[in-house]
């Protein structure tokens, strides 16, 4: 035994070239190494091509290795007949809400994957009431999809997700196109889901903001990972955040120069609640 | 008053069982030279509006009048109009077409009619004021440049037409945090030093308080609030009512105030928060309750 909590995602060695054609490759994986421990809320952050979408679709099989391998729990990712269960078991939602809705009305778009798994019709009833009620949407099972607002559709796409009892939930960016209320709505279910259900959470941001309340964040940069640690190791500590396109979120940027003006504000602070508490 | 909304109502689909009442009665004005924030969440007419503010929708009622005239009256040259006032939409770098950045650039004032030197001018300087070097990106093609990149070559395809207003809407939407505080550091340069007049739709509550000098917040196609970022954001209730956020540095500000700190609540950097609190501290300024 070398440790209580294991891995449930493991790239090792990863590298991934995007082939143009004509001998042209793009790298946007290089040799990257990453272990996702179960229960684990992870952040996935770096400027715009460093290569976190990429690794996120090698978590669910939707892309393979160049060279290397991924694991997602105890299942390889490059052997064909793993492909629909690691998708089962890690399920994945985009950045835009409108594109992921496949049926025309709440219920159905998530009974579509559990039909597909060939589920008896009361199971999947029983299941989809359950994954709404998860998401908070019980009250919209006949509702029409389209006509939710944004961070509804994007609780639709996560209760598709939990229908499925999946082990992990990978999230490119799901509050990128969302206004406060829904990016509120979306951060709070996946916070629940990781706290109350032990779904382990990767999730893809370029709001610093959303990461704070993460176990670990990874930062990428041209297809490696450059720092792994505590947020408050990433943002309280040296790194220099701005060479690599990123920024210390408002709070923690604000704490740091009063603690260098003389206030006694201590480094853990990252939220306006610990920072009030702090000063008064 | 420069660009003026009166009493402006507007209807998607009128007429038939999807019908949509995106403003109800909006009356909203903006001075040469501001930069305004519209906030608001996604339904809320925010996008309705701008589209409005070109001529590119036309009221179900009300008026729109720029430099004071009803732009539907009859009168005005709407093509012309779109050029002064120039809308930039979300993600415009799927507006990109041509093959090269100068030539996307050039589109616009090609079509006014300008070529040769005069085009040239016109492409190298769109260029440099969105800090593309000229050089280097004018045989580019516009569908291999950086996502931030894009943005900056369709915003000089938009410069090039020397608008006097600027539209964006949600410009940043999908950029890394540095290249949203250069594209925003590049909007503020050219409200500053080109005196353009600027519109930003945003959800980001927290660069529009920094940027903006006036907010409108709309709710159900209405607007429910209009003021400085000071004025809007201490309606706290309000704000979040219609799903919008209070910015972190304002919330902390008035949480301290409600402490008894006699501090101020208008400012909206990290820097002016930071310099305020530690004044205030070293000052012993706090009242204890």
């Amino acid at each position: 035994m070398w440790g209580l909590v294991s891995a449930i995602i493991e790239a090792k060695n990863l590298t991934y070239d995007y082939d143009l054609g004509e001998n042209v490759k793009i790298n946007a994986l290089n040799d990257l190494s990453l272990t996702v421990r179960e229960g684990e809320y992870l952040a996935l952050i770096g400027p715009n091509g460093s290569g976190k979408s990429t690794l996120a679709r090698h978590f669910n099989a939707l892309l393979l290795p160049t060279s290397g391998e991924v694991w997602v729990d105890g299942l390889l990712t490059s052997r064909e007949e793993n492909r629909w269960e690691i998708r089962r078991r890690a399920g994945m939602v985009f950045q835009n809400p409108d594109n992921q809705i496949v049926a025309t009305t709440v219920e159905e778009d998530v009974a579509f994957g559990l039909e597909n798994l060939g589920l008896e019709p009361p199971l999947i009833r029983e299941r989809v009431a359950e994954a709404l009620e998860m998401v908070g949407l019980q009250g919209f099972a006949r509702h029409a999809p389209h006509l939710l607002s944004g961070g509804q559709k994007q609780r639709l796409a996560i209760a598709g997700i939990l229908s499925m009892r999946p082990r992990c939930l990978v999230l490119d960016e799901p509050t990128a196109m969302l206004d406060p209320r829904g990016r509120g709505e979306v951060m709070e279910i996946v916070r629940k889901m990781n706290r109350r259900e032990n779904i382990t959470v990767v999730h893809i941001t370029h709001f610093m903001e959303e990461t704070l309340e993460a176990d670990r964040i990874v930062v990428m940069d041209r297809g490696r990972v450059v720092l792994s640690g505590m947020p408050v190791e990433i943002f309280s500590g040296n790194a220099d955040l701005a060479s690599l396109g990123l920024e210390v979120p408002t709070i923690p940027r604000l704490a740091r120069m009063l603690r260098e003006g003389g206030l006694q504000v201590p480094k853990e602070v990252l939220n306006v609640d610990e920072l009030v508490s702090s000063l008064c | 008053m420069l660009i003026e909304a009166r009493n402006l109502a507007h209807v998607y689909m009128p007429g038939t069982p999807f019908e949509v009442e995106a403003l109800k009665g909006v009356t909203v004005g903006i001075e040469r030279g501001e930069f305004i924030g519209i906030i608001g969440e996604t339904g809320s007419g925010k996008s309705t509006l701008v589209q409005h503010f070109n001529g590119l929708l036309k009221p179900a009622s009300g008026e729109i009048l720029v430099d004071g005239k009803n732009i539907w009256s009859g009168e005005t040259d709407l093509r012309r109009l779109r050029s002064r006032i120039a809308l930039l939409f979300q993600y415009p770098e799927h507006q990109l077409f041509e093959e090269t950045v100068f030539k996307d650039v050039a589109f616009g004032p090609r079509n006014l009619g300008l070529e040769g030197e005069e085009l040239e001018r016109r492409v190298r300087r769109s260029l440099e004021m969105v800090e593309l070097d000229y050089d280097a990106f004018k045989d580019r093609s516009p569908f291999n440049l950086s996502g931030g990149e894009k943005r900056r070559a369709a915003m000089a395809g938009i410069m090039a037409m020397q608008p006097e207003v600027i539209i964006l809407d949600e410009p940043t939407a999908g950029m890394d945090p540095a290249g949203r505080r250069s594209f925003l550091e590049l909007i503020e340069k050219m409200h500053q030093e080109e005196k353009l007049t600027v519109v930003l739709v945003t959800h980001n509550m927290e660069e529009v308080a920094r940027l903006a000098q006036k907010l409108f917040v709309f709710s159900g196609g209405q607007l429910v609030l209009q003021g400085t970022p000071a004025e809007v954001f201490s309606s706290a209730e309000t704000i979040k009512k219609v799903g919008l956020d209070i910015p972190p540095l304002t919330e902390l500000l008035q949480r301290l105030q409600k402490k008894g700190r006699v501090i101020r609540t208008d400012l909206f950097t990290v820097e002016e928060v930071g310099r305020e609190i530690l004044r205030v501290s070293a000052g012993g300024a706090s009242i204890e309750q």
